[in-house]
C-alpha cells in the first residue's frame, strides 16, 4: 500500500487523503514537501526556529482543510501560496515585535543596537559565510521582491507557478523578480569584487 | 528575458549556490503530535451561537446594557439641568398682549363679548331665515295677494319681534342691521315668482308637491260647494259651447 501511494503524484495523494481520510498520503505529501518549504521559508525569514513553526503551521493547514483544495491547481502552488501567506504574517510580526521591544526598554528617546548574531567567525566555514552574507542580503531586499526571487532562483518554480502561488499576473512577477536582482546585486557587490 | 537572467548572471549563480536549508530531524513527530492537538481543540470547540447564548457570557452583557442605559438616562437628564438658565432665552407667550393703553383693553373686550355673542345667535337667526324663504315662497304661489298681504305684515310682526329679541341680547347694531337686510331681501322682492320643486328640496331638505304646498286651502261649506260645483259646470259648457261653434 505504501509503495503504491509513493508512486502516486501530488494531486492523486491528496485526492486519495480528500477521499478515503488515508493519513498516509498525507504523510508522503510531508516527507516530500518539507525540506523545499523549510528552504522557501528560511530565506524569506532568516529565522530556523520561526521557519520550522510556520512550515508545520502550513501542514496543519493543509491536514484541516484538506477539503478546500480544489483539483483544479497544482499541489505545489497550493501548498507554497499557504506557506508563503504564513511567512509574511509572521515576518511582520516580527518585525513589529523588534520595533517595540527596542523603543519600549530603557530612558526615552534612547535606542539600542542589536548584536548581529547572523554572523559568527567560530561557527561559520567558508562557504557558510558566504551563506551567511547573502542571507544577509537577500532580508534586506524589499519583502515583495524576495518572496519571487526565492521562488524563482531558489526554489526554481516557473513564472507561470509563481504568478499563481503570489496571485498576481507574470508580468508583475517578471518585473518583480528583476527589481529584487537588481537590489541584491547591489547588495552584493563586495563578494563580485572578491 | 534572456538578457535579465545574463545580466544577474552572479546573483542567480550566487541564490542557486546557497546550500538547502533542510527540516529539523523531529519535523515529522512534532507535527504529528500538533495535529492530534489540534484535533482535540477542534472537538471542544462550541459553535459560535453556543459561545454567545452561554451564560457566562449571557449574564455579563446583559449587565453591561442595563448599566449602559441607566447611564444614558441619568446623564440626559443631567445635562438639561446643567443648563444654565440665564443664558436661555425667555419663551414668547403668545396669549399675552403688552399694552400701554386701558381704554384699548376693553375695547378689545368688548369686541370679543359681541363677536361671540355673534357666533352664539348667529345658527337661530339663519334657521328662522329658512323659514322667512319658505314663507316668502308660499306667498308668490298663493292667488290671492290679500292673504299674501296678510302674511307679510304677520312677518313683519315676526321681524319686529326678533328685532327687540336680539336688542334685548345685547346683539350689536351692525350685526342686526346685517340680519335685517338678508330677511329683507327674501321678503320684500318685487315680483314674486312660482318656486319650483327643486327651491323647497334645497330649502327643506325634502321633495314637496304643489298641492302640498298649497296648505291654505278653504274648506267651503254646502253651499259654497254648490256654488262652485255650478260655476265649474257653466264654464265646461261654456267651454264646449265654444268648441262646437269652431
Amino acid at each position: 500500500m505504501d509503495i503504491k501511494l509513493r508512486e502516486l503524484s501530488d494531486e492523486e495523494l491528496i485526492l486519495e487523503f480528500q477521499k478515503n481520510n488515508t493519513e498516509d498520503a498525507f504523510n508522503i505529501l510531508v516527507q516530500r514537501y518539507k525540506n523545499p518549504l523549510t528552504n522557501f521559508v528560511f530565506r524569506f525569514l532568516g529565522d530556523y526556529t520561526a521557519c520550522a513553526d510556520v512550515v508545520q503551521e502550513t501542514m496543519i493547514k493543509v491536514y484541516m482543510y484538506k477539503d478546500s483544495y480544489s483539483s483544479v491547481a497544482k499541489f505545489s502552488t497550493w501548498v507554497y501560496t499557504i506557506a508563503g501567506n504564513l511567512a509574511r504574517t509572521e515576518y511582520r510580526r516580527q518585525r513589529r515585535q523588534n520595533i517595540f521591544s527596542i523603543n519600549d526598554y530603557g530612558e526615552e528617546h534612547q535606542t539600542y543596537d542589536l548584536p548581529d548574531e547572523t554572523y559568527r567567525p567560530d561557527v561559520a566555514t567558508d562557504s557558510g559565510i558566504k551563506d551567511e552574507i547573502i542571507q544577509k542580503a537577500l532580508l534586506k531586499v524589499k519583502e515583495t521582491y524576495r518572496e519571487a526571487v526565492i521562488l524563482r532562483d531558489i526554489q526554481g518554480l516557473s513564472y507561470e507557478e509563481i504568478s499563481e502561488i503570489l496571485g498576481v499576473n507574470e508580468g508583475t512577477v517578471k518585473s518583480r523578480i528583476n527589481r529584487g536582482r537588481a537590489q541584491l546585486q547591489e547588495l552584493l557587490k563586495s563578494i563580485y569584487k572578491e | 528575458m534572456e538578457n535579465d537572467e545574463k545580466k544577474y548572471e552572479d546573483v542567480i549563480k550566487a541564490l542557486k549556490g546557497l546550500q538547502e536549508v533542510k527540516a529539523p530531524a523531529n519535523f515529522e513527530a512534532d507535527l504529528q503530535r500538533r495535529i492530534n492537538s489540534e484535533n482535540i481543540s477542534k472537538e471542544e470547540k462550541k459553535s459560535f451561537w453556543q459561545n454567545i447564548f452561554s451564560p457566562s457570557r449571557l449574564i455579563p452583557s446583559l449587565g453591561l446594557v442595563t448599566v449602559a442605559v441607566v447611564i444614558f438616562f441619568v446623564v440626559d437628564t443631567n445635562s438639561e439641568e446643567m443648563d444654565n438658565p440665564f443664558l436661555i432665552e425667555p419663551r414668547v407667550r403668545e396669549d399675552v398682549f403688552a399694552v400701554t393703553d386701558f381704554e384699548e383693553v376693553e375695547k378689545k373686550q368688548e369686541e370679543l363679548s359681541k363677536q361671540k355673542l355673534l357666533k352664539k345667535d348667529s345658527p337661530v337667526i339663519e334657521q328662522r331665515t329658512n323659514e322667512g324663504q319658505l314663507r316668502s315662497s308660499e306667498l308668490k304661489t298663493s292667488e290671492d295677494e290679500s292673504i299674501a298681504g296678510r302674511e307679510k305684515s304677520d312677518f313683519d310682526e315676526l321681524l319686529t319681534d326678533e328685532k327687540d329679541d336680539s336688542q334685548e341680547q345685547g346683539l350689536s347694531s351692525g350685526a342686526y342691521s346685517a340680519v335685517e337686510s338678508t330677511l329683507t331681501t327674501v321678503t320684500e322682492s318685487p315680483q314674486p315668482t312660482a318656486p319650483t320643486e327643486a327651491d323647497a328640496e334645497v330649502t327643506t331638505g325634502q321633495s314637496i308637491t304643489k298641492d302640498e304646498l298649497n296648505f291654505r286651502q278653504i274648506q267651503l261649506n254646502e253651499e259654497q260647494q254648490k256654488a262652485v260645483n255650478e260655476l265649474k259646470n257653466q264654464v265646461q259648457s261654456l267651454n264646449k259651447t265654444s268648441k262646437t261653434q269652431k
